[in-house]
């Protein structure tokens, strides 16, 4: 330490600082600001991701290719789409849960809870910086995808972003839902990546033809990315009792999830298994 | 959101012209909301935690674990109370409990005269810890950053306490590591930085669980120096947890010590040291035989006889009356005491004569 903190140097921590009040504003952008910071500091996580995805769609379509023939290239435009959006699922699922169990480890969850702020609005914005994330992964994968199958896609990009975006916050939920869950179980996160198998399910699911599974987290979302991607159907086009949907499916997984992630931290804090990992 | 409500009324009290100047400042500011929300056991604007009647039980039916049983303290502003127990005494849980990672199944918490359980968000608004066990911050940020996180989350906008990060790393010697990511620092650097990111929002109130761990002997004795001047000149309040005995009798002014889920001493360092009923007495005689030495044996401690030619010496642990007991046996014997030393107890041995029974409070 220095030699001023040993000759009782005059200089208070605090002289001529005046502290302002942090607002929801600077902490949305310390903790995005956070995330980008990592993004670009350790890209080895986002390319190890892109080279996984496209290892397996690799196999899907010339594993396909092979035993299905001309059935699977006929298909073909709805399952990169489906894909597409399997990969922004996976990604902003997988990263919010598996985010929040870090932080139990770390213990960094312990010091937001008793912060003004507490953890939750720090994990919300995290998810909105691993939407953002998951994007840029995914347009890469898309772009990679189109490529090597040599196919042609609309890619009306504010339909594609709404509709997707709006698709997979209700998986954005479920992973609040599941970051809960392993706050309180802890060896039971690694079983919950698992449910991301489910989201391949939810995705090709007959949103039009079984109408409750439109109720289902990406389901609709999925029929609605189809058109917009496949047949270039624009956002304005969609009726409205499809959009109002694809936000009331979202809004409702992504408060159910905050419900059961607030449930949980708060059994946990009973338990007292908070930061016990 | 949740604690929206509470995070608004922080942001409008940390906007009070001052409200960080200094200790006293800060007292004065927190009186009006300790007006409206403190109990008797909180009302002394000198009192900055007080912890009421607090028990936490683990577990139900017959395998249910008392981890804290019926306990009140009280810590002053500007104070640094160490917390001592041996391990299972309830430390972790207690300091968890006034933190709020713990709910607890009875009493009360006040931070600065507001009641933990009905406004947290503000309650915490000033206080910090620093556990042991946990990395309790990013790895993957740099040092400087991870202050600035921190100290937002605690409700400050780091821009404007940059010259406070940047006199926090020059006092811990961080300054030239500010840019650098913490996961290629040293195990004893990380600790510094844990303890920097806890002080990098202003909180008044400090938990520290072995803030010295990893540290190397030069850093941890300046630590405590630093310590003990950021109580003494800018008011913060420290509870330290530690089984770094030397480390508490040094910084501590006061030690709570734990067992089995209640305090059983409460006081100064200076009494505890006082009021130890136990004296490690050494003495040499050239007058101890097989005989004598045999019946001291049989009716004293001795932890030691070391043979001499002639005579023998001897340590024993007592206590006023054994001493007694023990004066009066070799003056009895006729011994002549060549030599006679006494041990001054440390806060160990006053920690472990406490812990085996004695009782202080």
């Amino acid at each position: 330490m220095s030699d001023a903190s040993l000759d009782g140097g005059d200089t208070s921590l605090d002289a001529g600082v005046t502290p302002r009040p942090a607002t929801y504003a600077d902490l949305a952008k310390q903790v995005l600001y956070r995330e980008y910071l990592i993004f670009v500091r350790y890209p080895a996580n986002a390319v190890g991701g892109i080279v996984i995805s496209l290892f397996f769609f690799g196999l899907l379509f010339y594993g396909g290719e092979m035993v299905a023939g001309r059935a699977l290239t006929d298909s073909l435009e709805g399952i990169i789409v489906g894909y597409f959006l399997w990969t922004l699922s996976v990604g902003a699922y997988s990263s919010i849960s598996n985010d929040i169990g870090s932080e139990v480890q770390w213990g960094t969850l312990e010091r937001h809870v008793m912060t003004p702020f507490g953890f939750a609005p720090v994990a919300l914005l995290k998810g909105v910086a691993k939407l953002v994330r998951t994007f840029l992964t995914s347009a890469v994968i898309l772009a990679v995808m189109l490529a090597l199958t040599d196919t042609a896609l609309q890619v009306p990009v504010l339909t594609v972003v709404v509709v997707a975006g709006l698709s997979i916050v209700s998986v954005l939920g479920l992973g609040f839902a599941a970051g809960g869950i392993t706050v309180l179980y802890k060896q039971i996160g690694n079983w919950l990546n698992l449910l991301q198998f489910g989201f391949i399910v939810l995705i090709s699911a007959p949103a039009f033809d079984l109408g409750w599974t439109r109720l289902l987290p990406l389901a609709h979302g999925s029929a609605l990315l189809q058109r917009a991607m496949i047949d270039g159907t624009r956002l304005w086009e969609f009726g409205l009792l499809d959009l109002g949907l694809l936000v009331g499916v979202a809004a409702v997984y992504l408060g159910l999830g905050y419900v059961v992630f607030e449930l949980a931290t708060r059994r946990a804090r009973r338990l007292g298994v908070l930061g016990d990992y | 959101m949740t604690g929206g409500d509470d995070a608004g009324s922080t942001a409008r009290y940390r906007a009070e012209p001052g409200s960080r100047a200094t200790a006293a400042e800060r007292s004065a500011d927190r009186e009006g909301v300790a007006d409206d929300d403190a109990t008797g056991a909180a009302g002394s604007t000198d009192t900055v935690v007080a912890v009421e009647g607090l028990s936490k039980r683990f577990g139900s039916g017959p395998e249910a674990t008392t981890a804290v049983d019926d306990v009140s303290l009280s810590v002053e502003r500007g104070a640094i109370v160490g917390l001592l127990g041996p391990n299972g005494a309830g430390k972790t849980t207690l300091v968890k409990s006034i933190l709020g990672m713990v709910l607890p199944d009875e009493g009360s918490v006040h931070i600065d005269g507001i009641d933990a359980r009905e406004r947290p968000r503000a309650a915490y608004s000033r206080v910090d810890a620093l556990l042991e066990g946990a990395r309790n911050d990013y790895w993957r940020l740099t040092v400087r950053e991870n202050l600035r996180y921190f100290a937002t989350i605690s409700g400050v906008d780091p821009d404007s306490v940059q010259a406070r990060h940047d006199r926090l790393l020059e006092r811990l010697d961080l300054a030239d590591h500010a840019d650098v990511a913490v996961r290629e620092l040293s195990r004893g650097m990380k600790q510094k930085v844990s303890l920097a990111s806890v002080l990098a929002g202003g909180a008044d109130v400090v938990f520290l669980d072995e803030p010295t761990l990893g540290l190397d002997v030069e850093s941890a004795r300046t630590l405590q120096t630093e310590l003990r001047r950021l109580a003494a000149d800018e008011g913060l309040t420290v509870v330290l947890s530690s089984h770094n005995m030397d480390v508490v009798e040094t910084v501590c002014d006061r030690v709570v010590i734990m067992s089995e889920g209640r305090i059983i001493a409460d006081d100064t360092v200076e009494a505890l040291l006082g009021g130890s009923d136990t004296h490690e007495i050494h003495i040499t005689s050239a007058d101890f035989d097989d005989d004598l030495l045999a019946s001291l044996r049989e009716q004293f401690a001795l932890a030691a006889v070391e043979r001499r030619d002639p005579g023998a010496r001897i340590e024993a642990t007592v206590d006023s009356d054994g001493l007694y007991a023990l004066m009066a046996t070799l003056h009895a014997n006729d011994v002549t005491l060549d030599r006679v030393r006494t041990v001054e107890p440390d806060l160990e041995d006053v920690f472990v004569d406490i812990t085996n029974g004695g009782q202080r409070r």
